[in-house]
């Protein structure tokens, strides 16, 4: 495939590089979007149906939540185009001031849809509805992306698990994924309010991922996705990608890594180069009782938490644990009440997890500014294992590809 | 909404007091005003409603969003929530550090009013009867017997604003007469040792029982000699009312419905006997039923919502079923001039999107207004009962809105709760499972 000249292409966006890190690939930036600027590395909390579980737009917002996920999918399905196009799009359906991503829809239909399959068309699967079949074109993507009105929007893709051993398969997903951001851009009717992001395939195979690198860099989006991942590669694998791409893309573009959100992924993604992150993890894991703190997942549910009256996580200043300031004190004893047993123990630990997640970002940019982030990166690890002897072995890996020694 | 303030001194009586304005007619039951304060807590204008809780929170919604977006006078608690351990130890709420453990250990805002009852309001019917010294109740592990010593213990403990004596309440069946017999001896037994407790420094209010004015008689009369120490009567039935002995210390009492009104209408009915606060079951109802409640004292104000009623033989609901797809792009507000948060920031079209897509946003937006309405519909009282119109507004409230609740036609929340009692192995279960296609949903 020859490199192919993109016509200028406009954008939605402005991204200006705050600080890089001396020693890592770790950046910091601000990304300014049609609804407000953002503060990268980000993490987005995903609000699959227009909400994040139970809590109100104020109460994500306290959060410091400012761009968000919606998924196109189930937009698509509930409440639907039409409704959309009258509401007016998906900030005035759900009261929501900041930004919003959409996904482009195709990897949850092949995710979620046993039946979808890909032709050069699009995704072909069976409406969940009436089981008439139905075809999701990028023409068709975008239009859903366009009504949505979100800030950044993303192309249809081929997706293959990176796990898949059919080279020729990949090959094929990848170069269609080219062909289908043609598509896409050229279906894009609002370029000048909403950001088209490209997305990075080739599964685990780097020269093929360098090859996409090449073909969508060209296409000049205003923002670069790395996809495909997250789909139970081996994290030595995954950060191989993840640092390869980034070495590949431009500096002054936002790099956003698809489905990546625990902790440890996130710190190390950044030291790899990467800017963006979203996961359902977070608050998905709330409706099981789930804290995440700085050493590690608590269970709240589980019976040695009934009589605990600390709060979730000590000095955690979200809402839920801060004491005085409007904060709530809610104990780890009161989330074991409640938690399965009423659905406002799955807001609580929500708000905290959503909070968790930014406050880590947050310091992770703050440390980048203020260029300790390897220092970062080494407490960040102690917190969490405690023992060296358990860090990760790829984690460790990850890190010596730049720079830093987590075992000194 | 910091850690309660603690009350000084732990063995000072409550600081509840209760004042009704103007002259009191003692001989006639009628609609009255009054102030209830408790120190450290908001004062509530009554006639008014506490939430119900479950397990301390009000359903679907966080302490923040009950503190800055609903104003009931404050939440009911039921002791039955909270100590299923009993069996096997201590309950955790016994440990609970600080003076107002209730209040600590549920994260309510310190000017809300903590309302302790044994059990919950409506209660699971027990299958085991209540004994001379202890009543059944349903934990979220079972039955269990609570005994009025066990009562006095966490009463003493926990601290609440007000407290209600533990009542002979046969749930659900209906008692025969040796056993209405012996109900009002119980409770008055019972009433006896919790107002003897030195320790308590919460507010008793004293159960009028559900049960015939002669068969409870004794028990009634002899309120009247604890009419210093009680500071409330809670009437499980509101139709004993008029037969409180009205010459006394006892008619100046705060009166609270466990009654369980069904409809605004039957609110109207017991206020018009003089009932000052509420616990209202059908708020919780109709957000589960995806209902908003949709009624103003003593109609709309807004002439734009006067629908026609032409001959007057057409009455307007009580609720909106915000599971009909009319609503889908309607970016009108639950219900016209409504001024709660829901209302402003949200519209119809997206809380019918959140019902269908059985998002629990949905469930805590219609929450927060149905509280709403309801405060509104008690603020409206009270001027009216203030301005002498409160009868003649009764009947333009009769004329205008239909009696009972609109039914419901869309599912509920996922049920989870154990409360959720099931009445036998035919019943139906709650959850119908979902559609085979039904998505996973982050
Ligand atoms: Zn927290
Ligand atoms: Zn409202």
């Amino acid at each position: 495939m020859s490199t192919f000249t993109p016509a200028p292409m406009p954008s939605a966006l402005t991204f200006e590089l705050d600080a890089r890190c001396s020693t890592t690939k770790a950046r910091a930036a601000t990304l300014t979007l049609p609804h407000g600027p953002v503060q990268l590395p980000l993490f987005m909390p995903v609000a699959t149906q227009a909400s994040l579980k139970g809590l109100t737009p104020e109460q994500l917002e306290a959060t410091g939540c400012r761009l968000c996920l919606n998924n196109t999918y189930h937009l698509g399905l509930k409440p639907g185009q039409e409704v959309l196009e009258k509401v007016g799009g998906a900030h005035k359906l759900q009261g929501w001031k900041h930004n919003l991503l959409t996904d482009s829809g195709g990897f949850q239909m092949v995710s979620l849809l046993k039946l979808a399959n890909i032709t050069e068309d699009g995704v072909r699967f069976l409406s969940p509805h009436d089981g008439s079949p139905m075809l999701l074109t990028p023409e068709h993507s975008i239009s859903l992306q366009n009504t949505i009105g979100s800030d950044i929007i993303m192309q249809l893709d081929d997706v293959l698990v990176t796990t898949s051993p059919d080279a020729a398969r990949m090959r094929e997903a990848m170069l269609r994924s080219v062909r289908w951001l043609d598509r896409c851009i050229a279906a894009h009717a609002n370029p000048t309010t909403q950001n088209l992001f490209c997305i990075i395939q080739g599964g685990l195979d780097l020269e093929m991922r360098k090859e996409c690198c090449e073909e969508m860099v060209a296409r000049n989006t205003p923002g670069i996705a790395i996809g495909g991942l997250s789909g139970g590669e081996a994290k030595a694998d995954y950060c191989k990608v993840v640092n390869t791409c980034t070495g590949l893309l431009p500096e002054l573009k936002p790099r956003y890594v698809m489905g990546i959100g625990y902790p440890e992924d996130l710190v190390v993604s950044v030291a790899l180069g990467a800017d963006m992150f979203d996961c359902v993890w977070p608050t998905r894991t709330a409706r099981f009782g789930n804290a995440i703190t700085k050493h590690g997942v608590l269970n709240l549910r589980n019976a040695k938490y009934a009589s605990d009256f600390g709060p979730l996580e000590d000095g955690c200043d979200c809402l839920c644990c801060r004491r005085g300031d409007g904060g709530l004190n809610v104990t780890r004893a009161f989330i074991n009440h409640i938690a399965g047993k009423e659905t406002v123990g799955a807001h609580l630990l929500t708000m905290h997890n959503v909070w968790y997640q930014l406050e880590l970002m947050r310091n992770v940019r703050k440390a980048i500014i203020e260029d300790r982030y390897p220092e970062f990166l080494k407490q960040f690890f102690k917190d969490l294992h405690t023992d060296k002897a358990k860090y990760p072995v790829w984690t460790v890996d990850a890190l010596r590809m730049v720079g830093v020694d987590l075992m000194e | 909404m910091t850690i309660s303030e603690d009350i000084e001194g732990s063995s000072r009586a409550s600081s509840l007091s209760f004042e009704i304005s103007g002259a009191i007619e003692y001989s006639t039951p009628d609609a009255r005003l009054g102030r209830l304060s408790i120190a450290g807590r908001n004062d509530i204008d009554t006639p008014n409603f506490f939430s119900i809780s479950s397990r301390g929170v009000v359903p679907h919604l966080t302490p923040d969003v009950i503190g800055e977006h609903t104003q009931p006078g404050g939440v009911h608690v039921a002791l039955e929530d909270f100590i299923e351990r009993a069996t096997i130890g201590t309950p955790p709420i016994m440990n609970v550090p600080g003076n107002a453990p209730l209040h600590t250990f549920t994260c309510l805002p310190t000017s809300f009013i903590t309302l302790l009852a044994p059990r919950r309001t409506p209660a699971v019917i027990a299958p085991i009867g209540n004994t001379n010294t202890a009543i059944s109740i349903f934990t979220s592990t079972g039955f269990q017997s609570l005994s009025n010593k066990a009562y006095v213990n966490y009463a003493e403990k926990l601290h609440p604003d007000i407290i209600i004596g533990l009542a002979d309440v046969p749930h659900g069946t209906v008692p025969g007469v040796k056993r209405i017999d012996k109900m009002g001896d119980r409770t008055e037994g019972w009433l006896t040792e919790l107002l003897a407790s030195e320790h308590t420094k919460s507010a008793v209010f004293a159960p009028i029982l559900p049960i015939e004015y002669h068969s409870q008689f004794e028990y009634l009369n002899n309120l009247d000699e604890f009419a210093d120490k009680i500071r409330g009567l809670a009437f499980y039935d509101s139709n004993l009312l008029p037969d409180i002995p009205a010459t006394t210390a006892v008619a100046q009492l705060p009166r609270l419905s466990l009654d369980e009104p069904s409809s605004p209408h039957e609110i109207l009915r017991q206020i018009s006997l003089g009932m000052d606060i509420f616990t209202i079951p059908f708020i919780g109802f109709a957000t589960d039923a995806g209902i908003a409640l949709d009624f103003q004292f003593p109609s709309p104000s807004t002439s734009s919502e006067v629908v026609s009623t032409g001959n007057g033989s057409t009455t307007k609901s009580l609720g909106v079923d915000m599971w009909s797809t009319e609503h889908s792009t309607s970016l009108d507000p639950l219900s016209v001039s409504c001024e709660c948060y829901a209302c402003t920031i949200h519209h119809r079209s997206f809380i019918q999107h959140l019902l269908s897509a059985k998002e629990m946003l949905g469930w805590a937006l219609l929450q927060i207004h149905n509280h709403y309405v309801l405060s509104k519909f008690f603020s409206f009282i009270r001027e009216s009962i203030g301005q002498g119109t409160f009868e003649a507004d009764c009947e333009t409230f009769a004329r205008y809105y239909e009696t009972e609740l609109p039914e419901k036609s869309g599912q509920g929340p996922r049920v989870r709760g154990y409360q959720f009692k099931t009445e036998g192995p035919g019943e139906r279960k709650k959850n119908q499972p979902g559609w085979r296609g039904d998505l996973e949903v982050a």
